[in-house]
C-alpha cells in the first residue's frame, strides 16, 4: 500500500469513527511518531487544553479545521510570539502570554505550539479528504444520472 | 432526563429581548406555551454570556489590557476604573431581580456563584445549586440541570459554569483576602451561573 493510500485508509477511519474521536483527550488530541511532538502534548495538555480544548475565551480548537486554517497559513514565528508574548485578536480576544504559566520556558511553549499546529494540521487534512471525497461521491452520482453513452 | 412541561415563556423571551412589553397587538399563540424550560435557560445564558464576553472583549481587554488606557478593577469607583466583568454580570442580575418584581409574566431569577466565593452571599444555599456547583466543576464543558422544590414552587435550575479567562481573574481570586481558594489557574472552572425559573403558573 502506498503512503498515500495508507494515510487516506487513516483518514476514512477517522471520518468513520466521529464518536470515538468526540471522545478522550487521546483521540482528539493524538500522539504523534515525533518525539518533539511527544513532548509538546504532554505540554500542551497540561497548560493549553483547559482552554483550547473547550473553546473558552475564544481559545480556537485545533481539531476545529476552519478555525485554524488561515492560523497555519501564518509563518511558525508568528504563532510563536502570540504564545510567548500574548495576544490580542481582532475581536477583543485575549491570549494570554505563556497560556498564563509563567513558569513555561520559551522552548516549552514553542513545543506545545508545534504540537497544536500538528493536531490542526491533522483536522484540516481530514476536512480536505472528507471534501474530496464528496466531490468524487458527487461526481460519480452526476455520472450515473448523465444518460449520454 | 424527563422531558419538562413546557411554558408559557415566550412573552418573557420578548421581553428580555425588547426590555419591554408589547401587549396592544399581541397575537393569540404569542401567549401559549412554545418552549422547554431548558431550553429558556439557555437562551437566558447565551444572551448573558454573550454580552458579558462582548464587554470583556470589547471593553476591558481593548481598553485595559492592551490600549492600557484605563485600568479595570474590583475598586472601580476609588480607583477611577472599569467594573470587572463579574461586577458587571452581578450587577445586571441584581437589576433584573429589581425590576422583574414589577412583571408578574416575567419570573425568573439568575446569580453568579462559586463553592469557594469572595463574598459569602455568592455560596450555594440550595441542595440543587451545592450539587450543580460541583458538577461542572468536576465535568469541564458541561452543563447541570435538575428541578427543585422550594417551599410549595417546583423550579427549574441550571447551573453553567463560570470559568477563568484570563491571568487578571486567577490573580485577584488566588490574592484576594476573602478567598477561600488560592490554587486557581486559568482555565479553571471558579462558578457558575444560576439559572431559576419556575415550573407552575
Amino acid at each position: 500500500m502506498s503512503a498515500g493510500a495508507a494515510r487516506r485508509c487513516l483518514l476514512a477511519l477517522l471520518a468513520a469513527a466521529p464518536a470515538a474521536a468526540a471522545a478522550g483527550t487521546e483521540d482528539r488530541y493524538p500522539e504523534f511518531a515525533d518525539e518533539h511532538l511527544t513532548a509538546g502534548r504532554v505540554i500542551w495538555v497540561e497548560n493549553c487544553m483547559t482552554c483550547h480544548g473547550y473553546g473558552i475565551a475564544g481559545a480556537p480548537d485545533p481539531n476545529k479545521a476552519k478555525a485554524w486554517a488561515y492560523r497555519l497559513e501564518k509563518p511558525r514565528e508568528t504563532l510563536y510570539d502570540h504564545a510567548l508574548n500574548g495576544f490580542f485578536g481582532p475581536d477583543g480576544t485575549m491570549m494570554p502570554a505563556r497560556g498564563g504559566n509563567e513558569d513555561l520556558s520559551d522552548a516549552e511553549v514553542k513545543l506545545a505550539v508545534d504540537y497544536m499546529a500538528a493536531v490542526a494540521q491533522r483536522a484540516n487534512d481530514l476536512a480536505d479528504e472528507q471534501a474530496q471525497s464528496e466531490a468524487e461521491t458527487d461526481a460519480v452520482a452526476e455520472s450515473r444520472l448523465d444518460p449520454r453513452p | 432526563m424527563k422531558t419538562l412541561h413546557k411554558l408559557s415563556l415566550t412573552a418573557a423571551v420578548a421581553a428580555v429581548a425588547a426590555g419591554t412589553f408589547a401587549v396592544a397587538d399581541m397575537p393569540e399563540e404569542a401567549a401559549e406555551p412554545s418552549i422547554t424550560p431548558r431550553a429558556m435557560a439557555d437562551a437566558l445564558h447565551l444572551v448573558m454570556d454573550s454580552d458579558r464576553t462582548v464587554y470583556t472583549r470589547k471593553i476591558v481587554n481593548r481598553l485595559a489590557a492592551k490600549d492600557k488606557v484605563i485600568t479595570a478593577s474590583e475598586h472601580y469607583d476609588d480607583e477611577k476604573a472599569l467594573v470587572l466583568p463579574a461586577q458587571m454580570f452581578r450587577y445586571g442580575s441584581e437589576m433584573v431581580a429589581e425590576r422583574a418584581e414589577e412583571k408578574p409574566d416575567v419570573n425568573f431569577s439568575y446569580s453568579l456563584q462559586s463553592l469557594w466565593p469572595v463574598n459569602k452571599q455568592n455560596a450555594p444555599r440550595t441542595d440543587a445549586e451545592k450539587e450543580g456547583l460541583q458538577y461542572v466543576a468536576d465535568h469541564k464543558g458541561e452543563n447541570y440541570y435538575t428541578v427543585e422544590t422550594l417551599g410549595d414552587i417546583k423550579y427549574f435550575t441550571a447551573v453553567y459554569p463560570d470559568v477563568a479567562v484570563a491571568p487578571v481573574c486567577v490573580s485577584c481570586h488566588n490574592e484576594h483576602k476573602d478567598s477561600p481558594k488560592r490554587d486557581f489557574e486559568i482555565g479553571d472552572v471558579m462558578g457558575g451561573v444560576v439559572i431559576r425559573i419556575p415550573m407552575e403558573g
